[in-house]
């Protein structure tokens, strides 16, 4: 017996909500973005369970993974890096507190 | 298929491994904890990739996510140690014999069942690799440009973001 398609989708949209629940909770800044590469995560199942039962001559969901690595990648370094050098600029990790740019 | 019940009973640890580190990530307030749960959660999606036949992402799921992505985190977490955080013991740094005997009841009988194991003979060709190499080299040429340049410009920015200046370092230092 195979997975049936809507369990996949199922798990997917649960860690997409609780990603989504994550970053408006939290405030600290990491754990923000930790949440935001299960959100990344749970996007990535999707495509990959709707390419794998419906795309089974090519592979574009699949590729489109890939690019949602590269971003992900992409992502995570410069956000920790914007986090580390306002971290070095005033020692807080909370969003609420980081607040140097505002208007 | 001789064991029908299989898939379904991984799928639903895989699903209860992705959804419970993943709340866990959210409700936990140890941040080290919370990474740690997060890669957890990557390993677990691996797990659900290759449920769904596609060993290649898998793969990559592990060396990117699980390898790549929450090193970097974990590094962000520890630059960034907030006072409450880290007053007490992780995982069971107190309970020396509790956790031996977890590790222990995890170890052995994977030991046994080691012995008994015999890998299926491997399929001729090469699993979903070769049409997913054939569709980003020849569709998706030109984005895959563009992410190797994206690539390249976020580790730049990321350097550029966090060198620091060595005038103001050695200026602070003699302050």
């Amino acid at each position: 017996m195979t997975i049936p398609l809507s369990f996949y989708i199922a798990v997917s949209a649960g860690l997409f909500f609780i990603g989504c629940a994550g970053v408006l909770v939290r405030r600290n800044a990491v754990v923000i973005l930790m949440c935001v590469e299960l959100m990344l995560n749970a996007a990535n199942l999707a495509l990959v369970a709707f390419s794998r039962r419906y795309g089974a001559i090519d592979e574009r969901g699949s590729v489109f993974v890939i690019f949602v690595f590269v971003i992900a990648a992409a992502e995570v370094a410069v956000g920790l890096a914007i986090v580390l050098s306002a971290y070095r600029n005033r020692p807080v990790i909370d969003v609420d507190e980081i607040h140097q740019m505002k208007g | 298929m001789r064991f029908d019940f299989v898939e379904p009973v991984i799928f639903f640890v895989l699903a209860f491994g992705v959804i419970g580190a993943g709340a866990a990530v959210v409700l936990l307030n140890r941040i080290t904890a919370s990474a740690l749960l997060m890669a957890l959660s990557f390993l677990c999606m691996a797990g659900m990739f290759v449920l769904l036949g596609a060993e290649t992402i898998a793969a990559f799921q592990v060396l990117i996510y699980v390898g790549a992505i929450t090193v970097l985190i974990l590094f962000g977490v520890q630059f960034t140690k907030q006072g409450g955080d880290r007053s007490y013991a992780l995982f069971f740094q107190k309970q020396y014999p509790l956790a031996a005997a977890l590790v222990a009841a995890a170890a052995i009988p994977v030991f046994l069942f080691s012995f008994y194991f015999s890998a299926p003979a491997p399929q001729p060709g090469g699993g979903d690799i070769r049409p997913l190499a054939t569709s980003i080299f020849t569709d998706f040429a030109f984005a895959f440009e563009v992410a190797s340049v994206l690539l390249l410009a976020a580790m730049v920015g990321a350097i550029v973001l966090t060198a620091r200046d060595e005038q103001e370092e050695t200026a602070r230092r003699r302050r």
